[in-house]
């Protein structure tokens, strides 16, 4: 009897002690996209202070973009070693809906900061923004008011804007407009257009080219004149306020249903809700949180523009319309 | 003597195939699967497409001849001024543009042609006359310095004859020079051609809007943001095919050298006005490739220079980088040699068309979208293994992939000839294999394995497409780095790592050359 | 008649050793040039075809001073060792290109040419590329093209030094009866001493850039001054 014991207890304690083993570092892995993974992004602080509590390693890996994450996903099915992934945003929950890669997070939400309650059980958003074009306030001293006025004007300002195809802004304008002018955009683009000093392929080389002068406005968030104002002490660039509202951005992270690491991944959405993870954001991101209210944020966001009302498309709509919407522009721009 | 050669030869052509058909194959494999949409195959009716697909080629030929045209008179203009002060030093510049990505280039083109730059365009620089700027900024130097090796290959007799005979200058460039050139000329051009048709980045950004539209830009639409792979593939193939029949043709042009040649300087007189229209050209192309450039580094030195100099990602990028490129080079390098040396043989024994088609096999691989290639890769591998470690064998490979036609163009013509005037010597001798190379085409042929393993490098050094798709912590290059910090306002901090990065590739470029090519007077 | 007065010249790497040359070839002689390899034979044929330019002295021919004539003017012809003609093009042409680089010839020049083909027993091979023939055979299409121009000087640098000792000798003698139907004066530069038995009545021993001997064929060969022309010729 005392041998059975023996044996048994061994293999308890053998058991115990591989368990405890493996449980001593587990690794999450989250995938985002690079400006979130990179040093100067938010990814080096989230990871110190999630790993703080946590007792695992959380592992950034960056990709370039949410397209491109949900396409990875995708490529790697149930061989994937995700258990997160971070910074898609509501014009690709859909198609990650349909894909049935991800679980429920099983997170209630009681408030957040979006202007529009939140109701999703698959995903969870962490930031947010609106689109605006951005100009620089020595150069252009009167900006249009409103979108409308924008695409009227045709002696207004010279824009640079993103290719809805390769770029997430790009695709925000095309929403945004869709929004505002329904059945006549193709219109409103025939007007817009003899302004447009050229199409990029992402927002880097947009802006890039901004900054550099080549245009009067280009299409950013409003959260950039924030960037100048707190790492630069420029506050030479604003956004311009439009009467009808800003399109929004949401971006979200979601459990992908292959993990095998699900407890721990709720765990970090949870951290994700919470003030240690949302403050991290507004200066590193350049976004807005999206559950913490505005006592997170520096000072300086105050001096940005007030985007409401916010406009959105529902997210079944921009699934099913998106590649007619991105064809009409298409049309129009290359006539 | 066939066997041995075709052993190594055939090896490499089945892996260029698997390489090449493999992920394509696993891409169609996967749209195949349920939850994806059939391909609408119907291209040629698509009206969107048939235009996309003529504007794709005629910016491309316009780009080509713009480049290698001028290129022909700059090249000729450095080979007959060998005496030239900072010779080396002007052509170490021409190699630069090869290195910079692209989405940097586009930005120092802006600041020099601009609304605030030194020769302003305004709006006129967005649409065909930016793409052809930003295109014969990058293809003209590569152009330059893979043809001025010809004119150092004509035998000094000719050029002192001409002189006797009394040749003008027109005269002497039809019956001295272009007999020469002949044999390079139509790979450059295919070469240039097929670099300018997959232009990515240049065509979106300064084409001014989608009419500016080519067919890499459809791909990488069709894959990231449709994901339809099988529209995808085939339209890869399409520009494969494409590619494919511009190459029958230019390279049907290709003439052997019918002569022996022997390094030689070229002599051309002393016409004081020949010299002063020769030195203006070097001097009107290396302002045109230098002040993007020049404009780089001005705005690089305004940045935080100690601040990124001294951050010791920086560093781990830089070794990323060096590592890449230097494998990526010597792999394309070994493989195009052993191709090569089959394709010489061939052509030796008369099946000239057999010759030609290994060739153009090496060469038209360039126009597969390495975004085509990289994720087809992903598919077959991702059930298999655990893709992050397999990153640097993944974009070393489809690095060397991209760098085979540049090693086809620096080393074809010379191993042709090499071949030809002692493959019969070397049978009759038993001189074969190791020491073969050792001593007779090591000495002879260093100089263009030279140029093309630095090119290779400083292509793949240079290069954010491909590891971009792959993504990872760890795995970061320098210019992944640069698109990095673009894409997070840090525009300042972008353009100081941009220099580096060309100071870095500049070093190394000029180091191998070195090294490989062996240190050498004015000859090329 | 071709002179050298006082002709000196430097090469760039080397300032130090001047070169200094004085000689004289009669029309229709075919003057031997013997001496070492680095004497400055080549150098000698360079400068009077006007490809170096001397930095003192005259180079006369028929009372005309060639120092300031560029080198197309000059009343020479010059025949390498190798690559004389163009590959790509056909005999008929790279003689005609000898005429006129535009190769717009009149019809008394297209005779010319033909001639001169025919003169050499090439007629029959003047639609052949030079890719085609043996070595002999383009040497002679190179003496065709000299001997078309009708240039007062021919100049031979080691033309037939890659061809076995009977083709050489009958190359040689070829040049010596164009040389006297023309009345041309000659310059032979050859690495083999006996070459210049066969058409040279006189020789000279060129060393350390200077004429060190001049004498008859036979003479000098068998001649043991200067001590330098012994060892060269004890070493062939």
């Amino acid at each position: 009897m005392y041998s059975i014991l023996l044996r048994s207890g061994t293999v308890l304690a053998s058991l115990l002690l591989s368990f405890s083993v493996q449980a001593a570092a587990p690794t999450l892995v989250v995938y985002s996209y690079d400006s979130f993974t990179s040093d100067w992004g938010p990814g080096p602080q989230v990871k110190k202070a999630f790993e703080a509590n946590c007792e695992c390693t959380l592992e950034l890996v960056g990709l370039s973009d949410g397209v491109a994450m949900l396409n990875r996903l995708r490529l790697e099915g149930a061989n994937s070693r995700a258990d997160i992934l971070l910074g898609i945003d509501t014009n690709l929950t859909a198609e990650a809906r349909a894909s049935g890669l991800f679980d429920t997070h099983g997170i209630s939400l009681e408030s957040s900061a979006l202007p529009n309650p939140w109701q999703d059980d698959l995903f969870l958003p962490y930031d947010f923004g609106y689109f605006a074009f951005i100009y620089n306030k020595e150069k252009l001293h009167n900006p249009p008011t409103s979108l409308r006025q924008l695409v009227e004007d045709a002696d207004g300002p010279t824009l640079l804007i993103q290719d809805p195809r390769t770029s997430t802004p790009g695709l925000g304008l095309v929403l945004w407009m869709k929004k505002v002018f329904g059945e006549q955009t193709d219109q409103a683009w025939a007007k817009l257009a003899p302004r447009i000093v050229t199409v990029s392929k992402g927002w880097s080389e947009a802006y890039g080219l901004f900054l550099k002068g080549e245009a009067d406005m280009v299409l950013s968030y409003t959260t950039s004149p924030a960037y100048h104002l707190i790492a630069e002490q420029d506050a030479r660039f604003a956004a311009a306020r439009f009467a009808e509202g800003h399109y929004q951005q949401i971006e979200v992270a979601g459990l992908v249903r292959s993990s095998r690491q699900k407890p721990l991944a709720r765990k970090f959405l949870e951290f994700m809700i919470s003030d240690e993870f949302q403050k991290i954001i507004p200066t590193t991101n350049w976004m807005y949180p999206a559950i913490a209210g505005n006592e997170v944020l520096p000072a300086e966001f105050s001096q940005l523009i007030d985007p409401s009302p916010a406009l959105l498309l529902d997210e079944a709509l921009v699934a099913s319309e998106r590649k007619s919407w991105v064809d009409e522009w298409l049309e129009v721009m290359s006539r | 003597m066939n066997i041995p050669r075709a052993i190594p030869a055939s090896l490499v052509l089945a892996l260029l195939a698997l390489l090449v058909l493999a992920p394509m194959a696993g891409l169609l494999q996967l749209s195949a699967l349920p939850g994806f949409e059939a391909a609408d195959l119907r291209i040629w009716e698509n009206a969107y497409l048939r235009r996309v697909v003529g504007f794709s080629l005629w910016q491309a030929l316009l780009s080509t001849l713009l480049s290698v045209l001028p290129a022909i008179l700059v090249a000729r203009a450095f080979a007959l001024q060998p005496g030239l002060p900072l010779r080396r030093m002007l052509l170490g510049l021409f190699a630069l543009p090869l290195v910079v990505p692209a989405v940097v280039a586009v930005m120092a083109v802006v600041s020099v042609y601009g609304s605030d730059g030194w020769l302003p365009l305004g709006r006129k620089l967005y649409g065909l006359n930016g793409i052809l700027l930003a295109h014969v900024f990058f293809n003209l130097p590569l152009a330059v310095r893979l043809l001025l090796p010809q004119w150092h290959a004509i035998p000094q007799s000719h050029w002192l004859l001409a002189e006797q005979l009394g040749m003008n200058h027109w005269q002497r460039f039809r019956f001295v020079e272009w007999p020469q050139l002949r044999e390079a000329l139509p790979g450059v051009l295919l070469l240039v051609f097929m670099l300018c048709l997959t232009s990515f980045a240049v065509v979106l950004t300064l084409g001014g809007g989608p009419r500016s539209t080519t067919l890499e830009v459809a791909i990488y639409q069709s894959l990231r943001f449709d994901f339809d792979p099988a529209k995808a593939v085939v339209l890869a193939l399409l520009q494969l095919a494409l590619c494919m029949l511009v190459a029958i043709f230019t390279l049907k042009l290709q003439r052997m050298p019918e002569v022996e040649i022997a390094a030689a300087t070229p002599w051309a007189g002393k016409s004081k006005a020949a010299q002063w229209f020769n030195l203006a050209l070097i001097l009107a192309a290396t302002l045109y490739v230098g002040m993007p450039l020049l404009s780089l580094l001005i705005d690089a030195l305004r940045g935080p220079l100690l601040r990124v100099m001294f951050d010791t990602g920086l560093w781990l990028a830089f070794g990323n980088t060096l590592l890449i490129g230097i494998s990526a080079a010597v792999l394309a390098a070994s493989a195009g040699w052993f191709l090569l040396a089959y394709s010489a043989e061939l052509a030796q024994r008369g099946h000239s068309a057999a010759a030609r088609l290994v060739d153009l096999a090496a060469s038209s691989v360039y126009v597969v979208p390495p975004l085509v290639i990289a994720t087809g890769m992903f598919v077959l591998l991702s059930p298999r293994v655990d893709v992050f470690d397999w990153v640097y064998p993944v974009v070393i490979s489809i690095n060397a992939l991209m760098g085979l036609p540049f090693v086809i163009r620096c080393l074809g013509p010379a191993m042709r000839q090499n071949h030809a005037r002692y493959h019969r010597l070397c049978l009759s001798l038993d001189l074969r294999g190791w020491n073969r190379f050792r001593h007779l085409d090591w000495p002879l042929l260093r100089r263009p394995l030279g140029l093309a393993i630095a090119l290779v490098a400083a292509l793949a050094m240079g290069d954010l497409g491909v590891i971009a798709l792959f993504g990872s912590t760890r795995s970061a290059t320098l210019a992944l780095l640069i698109y990095q910090q673009l894409g997070a306002y840090l525009v300042a901090q972008a353009t100081v790592t941009a220099l580096l990065l060309l100071a870095l590739c500049l070093g190394v470029f000029v180091l191998l050359e070195h090294l490989i090519g062996g240190s050498a007077d004015a000859a090329a | 008649m071709l002179r050298l007065e006082g002709v000196e010249f430097s090469y760039p790497s080397a300032p130090e050793s001047t070169m200094h040359f004085d000689l004289q070839v009669d029309d229709g002689e075919v003057l031997g040039l013997i001496g070492p390899s680095g004497s400055g034979k080549s150098t000698l044929l360079h400068l009077v075809a006007g490809f170096l330019r001397a930095s003192a002295g005259r180079i006369v021919v028929d009372e005309q001073d060639l120092q300031n004539l560029p080198v197309a003017a000059r009343p020479v012809s010059i025949v390498f060792q190798q690559h004389n003609l163009f590959p790509h093009l056909d005999l008929y042409t790279n003689v005609a290109l000898g005429v006129d680089p535009s190769l717009r010839l009149a019809p008394a020049q297209v005779d010319a040419v033909r001639a001169a083909l025919a003169r050499l027993g090439l007629e029959s091979l003047q639609h052949r590329k030079p890719g085609e023939l043996s070595g002999g055979q383009r040497q002679r299409v190179a003496l065709a093209r000299a001997l078309v121009r009708r240039r007062k000087i021919l100049l031979l640098d080691e033309a037939f030094a890659a061809l076995g000792p009977a083709l050489r000798a009958e190359l040689i003698e070829l040049v010596r009866e164009l040389v006297q139907e023309q009345q041309m004066a000659a310059l032979l530069v050859s690495h083999q001493p006996g070459d210049a038995l066969i058409a040279s009545a006189r020789c000279a021993f060129i060393c350390d850039g200077r004429v060190a001997a001049l004498a008859d064929t036979a003479q000098l060969l068998a001649g043991s001054e200067p001590p330098q022309l012994r060892a060269y010729l004890g070493s062939q």
